[in-house]
C-alpha cells in the first residue's frame, strides 16, 4: 500500500511524457473547467469585446452589425473613431451636459452612500455583537430589506416619499417641516436625490453590518481589558480601538460602496426614470437609454459604458493595490 | 465587584469575556438595545406596510396611518392571484431562478473543481481573465447580448417558451460565473489532496472523484451559491424586461411593473402582488440564513 501511493505521488510530480497521450492526461483538467469556458466565451469575452468594437462606430440598430463575420452596413452603420467618445465628453453640448450631471450625480451618490452606510453600519454592527439576547432576531430583522423582492422595495418606498407619505410626516412630527418635501421627494428636483440615497443606504446597510460584526468577532477582547483600564469610555474604545482594527472591512464597504454607486442604476431607473429633468441621471441610466431607449444610438451607449468600466477597473485597481500591501 | 462574581453571575467562564462584561458596564445593554430596536423597525417597517397594505382596501391605504387594517381583506391578496393570474408568473419565475441555480451550480462546480484541484496547462492564467471579467459593468454588454441572442435565433416572441428562457437564462448563469467559480474553487481547495490521491490508488476516474467524493462534501458552498443566486435571479428585472417580450412569458418582477400599466394606481394589488413575490425568497432566506450571510462575507473578502 505505502509503495503504491509512492509511486503515484511519483507519477503525479513526474514530467509527463512527450507523447500525445501523455499531454491529453495532463490536461484533463481543462474538460472540468470547459462548459464554464464555453458559455464565459460566448456570452462573456464575445459580448466584451463587441462592446469594445462598437464604440468606434455609428449605428443606430437598423441592419447590421456584427464581428463574425464582420458586418457592418452604412449608412445605417459607419466607422467614426473617437468620435462617439469626444460627442458626449464635450462636442454635443445636450449629451455632454446630461453625462457630466450623471457623473456629478454618481460621485455624489458614491460619496454620501459609503460615508452614510458607513456611520450607521459600525455602531449598529458594534451594538448587535454586545447583545446577548436576540442576537439572531434582530440580526434576521436587520437582513430582512436584502431578500425583498427588488420591486416591491421601490414601490413601498416610493408611497413613504409622497407628498403626505411617511417621511414628510416624520419630519413634521419632529419639528423638522423646513426638511418635508411638499411635492413629494421623487418629483421634487432637489429632494430625489437625497431620496434615492435614502433606500440605497437602507439597502446597504445589513450588508456593511454583517461584514463589521464578522471583523468585530476577531478583535481579541483583552485590547478592550487595557483600554478599560486605562479609563476609556465606550466612544474612545470605538474610535481607538474598533475603528483602526476593522480598517481593512471599512475599506472593502467603501469599495464595493463605491462600485455599486457607478454600477447601479436599477434602482433610479425604476423610481425616478432619471427625472425630474435628470437631475437624478446617472451614467448607467445613460447607457441604457442610449442603447434601449427612443433613439438609439448604440455606439454611442457603448463608448460611454467602456468609460464607466475604466472608472470601475480603476477602482479595482486601487482595491488590488491595497489588498497586496496588505499581504 | 470582582471579576469571578461577574463571572458567576453571568454565566461566562473565560477571564477575558467576563472583562468584556464591564465594558457592558460603561455603555449599559440598554443603549445597544435602543439603537438595534430603532434600527430594526426602520429596516422592517417597509415589509410590514407591504404586508398591512396587502389586507387593506385601496382607500385605507391611502389614508390611514395605522399598520393594523380596520378589516382584514384576504380577498385582496386572492384577487390579485387569481383575476391576475398570478401562478403562471409564479410558475415562470420559479422555472427561470431554478434553471439558473441549477445550472450555476453544476456548471461552476465543476469548474471550481478543476481550478482547485487538476492542474493543467494554463489554470491561473484562465483563473484570472475569468476574475477581470467580473469588473465588467453589467450595462457595458447589454446591447451585445441583445444582438448576440438576435443572431443565435434565441429572441423572439413567436418561437416557443422554451427558446425565449435560454436566451434569458445563459447569460444570467454566465454573470453569476465569476463569484461562483470564486467560491467553488475557495472551498474545494480547503479539502485535503490526500482524499483524490487516495481515490486515485483505488482506481476511481477523475469525474469519478469529483462526483462521489468532493460534490458530496461541496454542501454548505453550493448552499451559499444557490442562496445568492436565488435571490438575484428572483428579482431580476432589466435583463428580462429586456429579453421577454411576451407578456405571457413574464416573470414576477415584470408581472408586478405591468400592472401599473393596465390601471389607475391600485396600492392593496401592488402590495398584494410584491408580497406574492416575496414569500419565497423569505422562506428560502430563513432556511438558509446561515450559508447566505457566509456568502456575503467570502463576497467581501476575495477583495
Amino acid at each position: 500500500m505505502a509503495q503504491a501511493n509512492i509511486s503515484a505521488i511519483d507519477k503525479r510530480q513526474g514530467r509527463p511524457r512527450k507523447s500525445f497521450r501523455a499531454i491529453l492526461r495532463a490536461n484533463s483538467g481543462f474538460l472540468f473547467v470547459a462548459p464554464a469556458m464555453l458559455i464565459f466565451l460566448v456570452f462573456g469575452l464575445y459580448t466584451v469585446i463587441y462592446s469594445g468594437v462598437l464604440s468606434f462606430f455609428r449605428w443606430n440598430g437598423y441592419g447590421d452589425f456584427s464581428l463574425i463575420p464582420f458586418k457592418c452596413g452604412p449608412p445605417s452603420c459607419q466607422f467614426v473613431g473617437l468620435d462617439n467618445f469626444t460627442e458626449f465628453l464635450f462636442v454635443n453640448p445636450t449629451e455632454s451636459h446630461y453625462f457630466w450631471q450623471s457623473i456629478q450625480n454618481n460621485i455624489i451618490i458614491a460619496v454620501v452612500v459609503t460615508i452614510g452606510t458607513i456611520v450607521i453600519a459600525l455602531p449598529l454592527a458594534t451594538a448587535l455583537s454586545r447583545a446577548m439576547r436576540f442576537q439572531g432576531l434582530l440580526r434576521t430583522l436587520i437582513m430582512l430589506p436584502t431578500v425583498t423582492a427588488g420591486i416591491a422595495i421601490y414601490y413601498v418606498w416610493s408611497f413613504i416619499f409622497q407628498s403626505d407619505g411617511l417621511l414628510n410626516n416624520i419630519l413634521g412630527t419632529f419639528g423638522l417641516g423646513f426638511l418635508q418635501a411638499k411635492q413629494g421627494w421623487l418629483s421634487q428636483s432637489d429632494r430625489a436625490l437625497p431620496a434615492l440615497m435614502i433606500v440605497m443606504i437602507w439597502g446597504a446597510v445589513p450588508f456593511a453590518t454583517i461584514l463589521y460584526m464578522a471583523g468585530i468577532q476577531t478583535i481579541n477582547r483583552e485590547l478592550y481589558e487595557s483600554g478599560i483600564l486605562d479609563g476609556a469610555n465606550a466612544l474612545q474604545l470605538l474610535w481607538h480601538i474598533t475603528w483602526p482594527l476593522l480598517y481593512p472591512i471599512t475599506v472593502i464597504i467603501t469599495i464595493t460602496s463605491i462600485n455599486n454607486a457607478f454600477q447601479g442604476y436599477e434602482m433610479v431607473y425604476l423610481m425616478t426614470g432619471g427625472g425630474p429633468a435628470g437631475h437624478t441621471e446617472v451614467v448607467g441610466l445613460q447607457v441604457f437609454e442610449y442603447g434601449f431607449g427612443s433613439s438609439q444610438q448604440l455606439g454611442l451607449a457603448s463608448a460611454m459604458s467602456w468609460l464607466l468600466f475604466l472608472v470601475v477597473f480603476i477602482i479595482a485597481l486601487i482595491n488590488l493595490r491595497f489588498f497586496r500591501a496588505k499581504d | 465587584m470582582s471579576v469571578t462574581q461577574l463571572s458567576g453571575s453571568n454565566r461566562v467562564e473565560k477571564n477575558g469575556t467576563a472583562v468584556f462584561l464591564k465594558v457592558k458596564k460603561h455603555t449599559p445593554d440598554a443603549v445597544s438595545y435602543i439603537l438595534l430596536i430603532i434600527y430594526a423597525i426602520a429596516s422592517v417597517y417597509p415589509f410590514l406596510w407591504m404586508v398591512s397594505s396587502a389586507f387593506k382596501s385601496n382607500q385605507e391605504v391611502l389614508t390611514s396611518k395605522s399598520l393594523i387594517p380596520n378589516e382584514i381583506r384576504f380577498d385582496i391578496i386572492v384577487n390579485t392571484w387569481n383575476t391576475l393570474n398570478f401562478w403562471q408568473y409564479f410558475i415562470n419565475s420559479m422555472i427561470v431562478t431554478v434553471a439558473v441555480v441549477v445550472l450555476v451550480v453544476l456548471v461552476y462546480s465543476l469548474a471550481g473543481y478543476g481550478f482547485a484541484k487538476v492542474p493543467f496547462w494554463g489554470r491561473d492564467f484562465l483563473f484570472a481573465g475569468f476574475l477581470a471579467v467580473m469588473l465588467v459593468p453589467g450595462v457595458t454588454v447589454l446591447i451585445p447580448l441583445v444582438q448576440l441572442l438576435k443572431a443565435l435565433g434565441l429572441l423572439s416572441a413567436h418561437k416557443d417558451q422554451i427558446i425565449a428562457y435560454t436566451g434569458l437564462i445563459l447569460p444570467m448563469v454566465n454573470g453569476a460565473g465569476p463569484f461562483a467559480i470564486f467560491l467553488f474553487r475557495n472551498y474545494f481547495s480547503k479539502l485535503p489532496d490526500e482524499l483524490r490521491d487516495a481515490a486515485k490508488i483505488d482506481g476511481a476516474s477523475e469525474f469519478g472523484i469529483y462526483m462521489r467524493i468532493f460534490l458530496p462534501l461541496a454542501g454548505p458552498a453550493i448552499a451559499t451559491v444557490s442562496i445568492l443566486n436565488f435571490v438575484s435571479a428572483w428579482n431580476a428585472f432589466i435583463w428580462p424586461s429586456i429579453v421577454i417580450n411576451n407578456s405571457d412569458w413574464f416573470t414576477l418582477p415584470l408581472k408586478l411593473k405591468d400592472i401599473d400599466l393596465q390601471q389607475v394606481i391600485q396600492w392593496n394589488v401592488r402590495m398584494a402582488g410584491s408580497l406574492i413575490a416575496t414569500i419565497p425568497l423569505i422562506i428560502v432566506f430563513l432556511i438558509l440564513q446561515r450559508y447566505y450571510i457566509r456568502g456575503i462575507t467570502a463576497g467581501a473578502t476575495k477583495g
